[in-house]
């Protein structure tokens, strides 16, 4: 399960550098103008060609495969993930950066790469990867090896932790040698959440909000069931995209997402950042179709429009109804 | 690990194990930021085009090279040939290559003497989009009744997303070659060159054929396929919807329909557009076409004397929606869409009293479809 849980960067991977090719990323308009961030396609590019030569020929094969094919609705939802999580993360640094310093920690980073802009932005920010054992040794070796790494990530505030998130206390302990517990703290679960067992991900939740209790932020990205409540916010007993996700996900590659279904909607989804009675915690939560449709202004949307060709307007809504972006505050 | 997500028919493009420098190609190369101009739009996504050359021009399959002056009628031997073949795809198998010629030459002369508006008798039972998946067109035919004891009229989008576009639409005009008075093709905005490229009919055929020949051969009989289809001159059938240009069928009729789908124009439109909750024209959230009030649809079908417009194009959950007060109905029957909405689909009957009824279903159990051949819709992960 471990491994398979794994290979889903590889799909993350392959999204991103797709919606790269393809131009929906980097937007200029909010990742370059607002966020700041700069050499967004060179630094992916240089990592994606690095990490090519250290896959196999299958999963090169399925890389090169989803690049070449790479549907409009599943660019947009990869552009749509991406700029939700940076934008999140753009409005509260922005008004934390005065506290002196800021901690990241990204659980399940996987291939991610947005610690490379944003420690050059920020001179007081330090950045945490954490994820499988595996993974994490291929970011270490495929960042360190790296002439053009080297100069473009500040390797003094930047750490490479390998730790299975379902163990929260080896989480905790890990974290607790890097950061300062006093300091305003970001967590990041872009799809990580998601694979977690329920106990494991609710204790990893608690006892991390718990331990920086001062002030922190959690940033999370996952698919939700539906049903129960339906994209519209009413009752939706038809929606059927959970159940159909989880067996397709299941018959083809063993897949496992043990919430999917249970936490099917925002509130339920929400709830699971809400079970410290002593922590004051502001929780926001929204769906990426809502997200697309109230936050993307009109410019870029036509911007993206000029990409490529998107029929599927109505499968995007299906799509991107069904996925979250929560911000708990506290 | 991932094997079982891995296709059987693996990538045509992997067996020069020069994976490396394909990415980069496929990487480097720029694509300039949208510039808002909706003729550029398409440019962007066509990666493909470079390698297509001159021998991908429409009509260079050939198909259409002595197509007849005078309708032809079937022979017995042409019958025979033809019951083989449905015989055969009904099976989910493909036909060889040479079949595909001969079909798509028949095919020809049988589209090429229909008309832009091709008038259809009741009663009939009409149907929206398929996208390639097979088993859910044979549930159909389950659904509805055998064709030729029950007739048909498709509404388009026959290919792309679903992974059995060939079987699919080899079916369909199998079956139109075969009973052309009992079963109606239209043509959707997935029935183009661009569009496939794009949506995986293109590569469909590379897999399965090893060359783009089979995708030129269709993709030519693309453009003799109909463009609407008017219901005893009450119900007005199409893919997509109307058009500014348009006011009355005869315009229709007067449109030359053989060729490529144009980026923009009526004949566009036809195959593009949508109904909206808001009055009047408005700009398309897709890439072409427009979006068309009530307004719009009442005007049209009372200058017509249409009882109704029936079309396909959008994912509706329940298969069908009723829309503009009930001078509009849209109806997609390819149910869990792309393997993966959840929605069901529907087709709707017109009996000889013109009564209709809507017929719901869901996706079809897959029996003859191994797991290991199945590709994992693509989500988030």
């Amino acid at each position: 399960m471990e491994r398979i849980v794994q290979q889903t960067d590889l799909d993350a991977l392959s999204c991103k550098m797709a919606a790269v090719s393809k131009g929906y990323l980097p937007s200029k308009e909010l990742q370059e103008n607002v966020c700041g961030f700069s050499d967004y396609k060179t630094i992916h590019l240089e990592y994606f060609k690095s990490i090519m030569k250290n896959l196999g020929r299958r999963a090169q094969g399925q890389i090169n495969r989803s690049l070449q094919s790479s549907f409009p609705v599943m660019n947009y939802g990869t552009y749509l993930r991406t700029i939700s999580i940076d934008m999140v993360l753009h409005d509260y640094i922005s008004n934390h950066n005065d506290d002196g310093f800021i901690q990241i920690v990204n659980l399940g980073c996987g291939s991610d790469l947005r610690m490379i802009p944003l420690l050059s932005i920020y001179p007081n920010m330090s950045y945490i990867d954490i994820d499988y054992e595996p993974t994490i040794k291929l970011k270490g070796n495929l960042l360190g090896n790296s002439e053009f790494f080297g100069k473009v990530l500040p390797a003094d505030r930047y750490r490479l932790l390998s730790c299975d998130l379902s163990k929260h206390d080896e989480v905790i302990n890990l974290l607790k040698e890097v950061t300062d517990l006093t300091k305003p703290t970001i967590f990041i679960t872009e799809c990580a959440l998601c694979y977690l067992k329920d106990d494991d991900a609710q204790l990893l939740i608690n006892s991390l909000i718990s331990t920086y209790r001062k002030a922190g932020l959690w940033i999370s990205y996952d698919p939700i069931g539906g049903g129960g409540e339906g994209p519209d916010g009413k009752d939706d007993k038809n929606d059927r995209f959970g159940k159909i996700m989880q067996s397709n996900l299941r018959e083809t590659r063993s897949l496992e997402m043990p919430t999917l279904l249970k936490y099917r909607n925002k509130d339920s989804y929400s709830s699971r950042f809400k079970q410290l009675p002593d922590v004051n915690i502001d929780v926001r939560i929204q769906n990426l179709w809502e997200y697309f449709t109230k936050n993307i202004s009109d410019e870029e949307k036509q911007r993206l429009k000029g990409l490529q060709f998107l029929d599927e307007i109505e499968e995007l809504q299906v799509m991107q109804s069904h996925y979250v972006l929560l911000s708990a505050q506290w | 690990m991932m094997d079982s997500d891995i296709d059987m028919d693996v990538d045509v493009q992997m067996q020069d194990a020069a994976g490396d420098e394909q990415l980069t190609a496929v990487l480097s190369e720029d694509h300039p930021d949208a510039v808002g101009n909706s003729n550029g739009n398409e440019d962007g996504d066509l990666d493909l085009d470079v390698d297509l050359g001159n021998d991908m021009k429409p009509g260079s399959s050939g198909i259409a090279d002595n197509k007849s002056s005078v309708p032809v009628s079937l022979t017995t031997s042409n019958i025979d040939q033809l019951d083989q073949w449905i015989e055969h795809i009904t099976k989910c198998q493909i036909l060889s290559e040479d079949d595909v010629t001969k079909l798509c030459k028949m095919a020809v002369d049988v589209l090429q003497f229909e008309q832009n508006v091709q008038p259809v008798n009741v009663p009939v039972t009409i149907c929206g989009d398929v996208h390639g998946q097979f088993h859910d067109l044979i549930e159909l035919f389950k659904i509805g009744g055998p064709c030729p004891d029950t007739n048909y009229l498709f509404m388009g989008d026959y290919v792309d997303r679903g992974y059995y576009s060939v079987e699919t639409v080899s079916y369909l005009v199998a079956m139109k070659v075969r009973y052309p008075n009992r079963i109606t093709i239209l043509r959707g905005n997935h029935e183009s060159r661009q569009i496939t490229q794009v949506y995986g009919f293109y590569d469909e055929c590379l897999r399965k054929y090893g060359s783009a020949n089979v995708w030129k051969m269709f993709t030519d009989l693309f453009d003799y396929f109909p463009i609407t289809a008017l219901v005893d001159n009450q119900i007005f059938c199409l893919h997509g919807g109307l058009s500014p240009m348009i006011e009355t069928i005869d315009q229709v009729r007067d449109l030359n329909r053989i060729q490529e789908v144009p980026h923009e124009g009526p004949m566009c439109d036809l195959l593009w557009s949508d109904p909206d909750d808001r009055g009047g024209w408005g700009i398309s959230p897709r890439g072409a076409g427009f979006t068309f009030g009530q307004d719009i649809s009442e005007q049209f079908n009372h200058t017509n004397n249409l009882s109704l417009i029936a079309r396909a194009h959008q994912l509706v959950m329940e298969g069908f929606a009723w829309s503009h007060q009930q001078n509009v109905i849209t109806i997609f029957s390819a149910p869990n869409y792309c393997y993966r909405c959840g929605n069901q689909a529907a087709i709707m009957e017109v009996d000889e009293n013109h009564n209709r009824q809507l017929l719901q279903y869901d996706p079809s159990i897959r029996p003859g479809e191994p797991t290991v051949s199945r590709k994992t819709p693509d989500y988030f992960l």
